[in-house]
């Protein structure tokens, strides 16, 4: 992105909107990345276990493989919706009542940092005591959302400039109405920063989260395959979990700047 | 209406620096305001008047002496939603529209919103044809005139206005100043306003207080007689730019007191 930037202004001057521009130049990189991936893979350049993109595709495309692949996916996509809403919500939850019973917050800021900075690989046991197998990847999900959208939030509420503050004291305001009509519409931008950080990690926390013993999703296939030695299969499933990733990141980017134009 | 009007006591506001220091930025303010008065606090940047303004509705405390607002605290009467002030910024919320900012006050109070009301204000205020347009859409002196609208929409009992025009040019300000006066002879609720424009406090108040440097006193208070609010091309008279030579010649004297 920054390496694109000197360029904007000779763009300009030469008829071409700048964000057509950027864009024009993201997808020749991908462009770039993508073939030399594949020559990569055509002419065995790193062994055996990189494969030529064209036939991670080919597997991708095969529909005697679409039953495999669409039930771990959709197992996935499932576990990260699931527990990113319940992170969301807790999140959120959790700043509001830090921003209500301000002697909460130092406590509530610990705890998500603690949380946060334990690995969930050595969580797993814990957390497979807790809810078995099936339900880790959601918790999983679920514990990494709720720390990111904890932070943003906490400090989108921070965000209303001193003015409007004074301005809802001299209205007779009490703290839960200020909440209300100022700090929470005003914290928006904030949140939906954290939603596009959040997005990306409830695919991978999904992922990570299968890898303790579930039964379906990309996880799953990911070590399966790995211990089969199916190569194809192995990419076709990162393929997948990246393009979700994606897919997500995109869509909450696109909400982001929507609620920033609104609401900054 | 209950009587309303504002008292300061020997208020002395002074904050804490590093190392025991202490910034005096108020010392022995002594000030009545009757009823349904308009007083303009006139002085210097820097001076504290805003100070002032911030004491009277209730944002800081003075360290010694004493406020009341028709006999209570001035919290009392933000409480009782009862307490209109215009800032210095407009502080009109980015993602409302004007008609909503305006009736912000009555979501604060938990009142039902009165369309027709806010209406008549967005016409007293020239806001016609605005209503839906958000505040970044809009000029800096439609601005200030919807935050004016705003701290009038409960029908206030106090109305403070902290340099509400400060960010205007001269014309836009004059003008701002004629349909104030206005909608002041109107309605004539008590009113403290803070300004270093010496026209717009002759032209608009029944007293002007001038201040002194920092740390701000009263150093003088002149009653203005003319009938400008109503007749503004009195501003043209030999009376007019006496009151206002004498009241400038007083702000440039406070640097050497």
């Amino acid at each position: 992105m920054t390496a694109v930037r000197p360029g904007t202004q000779s763009a300009a001057r030469a008829g071409m909107r700048p964000g057509l521009r950027t864009a024009l130049y993201g997808l020749v990189g991908v462009a770039v990345l993508l073939l030399i991936a594949e020559l990569i893979g055509q002419f065995g350049l790193l062994g055996t276990t990189w494969p030529p993109l064209t036939s991670v595709f080919a597997f991708l495309a095969d529909p005697a493989n679409h039953t495999l692949l669409g039930n771990a996916l959709s197992t996935t996509v499932t576990e990260a919706a699931v527990g990113g809403l319940i992170g969301i919500a807790a999140g959120v939850g959790f700043a509001l009542l830090a921003s209500l019973v301000p002697v909460l917050a130092p406590g509530l800021d610990r705890f998500a940092a603690v949380i946060d900075a334990v690995p969930a690989v050595a969580l797993a046991p814990f957390l497979i005591l807790i809810l078995g197998r099936e339900g880790t990847p959601v918790l999983v999900v679920a514990l990494s959302t709720t720390f990111i959208i904890y932070i943003s939030m906490s400090s989108g509420l921070a965000t209303a400039a001193r003015p409007y503050h004074d301005l809802l004291a001299v209205l007779g305001a009490r703290r839960g109405t200020r909440l209300r009509l100022v700090d929470v519409p005003a914290a928006l931008p904030k949140l939906f920063d954290g939603l596009a950080l959040a997005a990306p990690a409830m695919i991978l926390g999904a992922t990570i989260g299968e890898w303790f013993g579930a039964r379906r999703g990309l996880g799953v296939l990911f070590i399966s395959a790995m211990q089969n030695y199916r190569i194809d299969l192995l990419w076709a499933a990162a393929v997948l979990s990246v393009l979700c990733s994606l897919v997500l990141y995109g869509a909450a980017v696109v909400a982001q700047r929507a609620i920033a134009r609104r609401f900054a | 209406m209950p009587s309303r009007d504002i008292a300061l006591l020997d208020v002395a506001k002074t904050y804490p620096l590093k190392r025991g220091a202490a910034l005096a930025a108020l010392d022995g303010i002594s000030l009545d305001i009757a009823n349904g008065e308009f007083v303009a606090l006139l002085g210097p940047s820097g001076c504290g008047k805003s100070t002032v303004l911030r004491i009277v509705a209730g944002l800081e405390e003075p360290t010694s002496g004493s406020v009341s607002v028709g006999g209570a605290s001035p919290q009392a009467l933000s409480r009782a939603h009862r307490l209109g002030v215009a800032f210095q910024e407009h502080s009109l919320l980015p993602w409302l529209t004007v008609r909503q900012n305006i009736a912000l006050p009555y979501s604060v109070a938990g009142r039902k919103i009165d369309g027709a009301h806010i209406q008549d204000l967005i016409e007293l205020v020239g806001l016609v044809g605005f209503e839906d347009a958000r505040p970044k859409q809009l000029s800096g002196g439609m601005r200030q005139r919807a935050s004016i609208a705003r701290a009038l929409v409960l029908e206030p009992e106090v109305l403070l206005l902290d340099e509400p025009f400060g960010a205007l040019d001269a014309v836009t300000r004059r003008r701002m100043n004629r349909e104030l006066g206005r909608i002041w002879a109107e309605l004539r609720i008590t009113t403290l306003l803070v300004t270093h424009d010496v026209d717009e406090a002759v032209l608009l108040a029944d007293r002007v207080v001038v201040m002194t440097g920092r740390p701000g006193r009263v150093r003088h208070i002149e009653d203005i007689d003319l009938p400008l609010r109503e007749h503004s091309e009195l501003t043209r008279t030999p009376e007019f730019h006496d009151i206002v030579d004498r009241l400038t010649g007083l702000l440039d004297a406070t640097k050497d007191a």
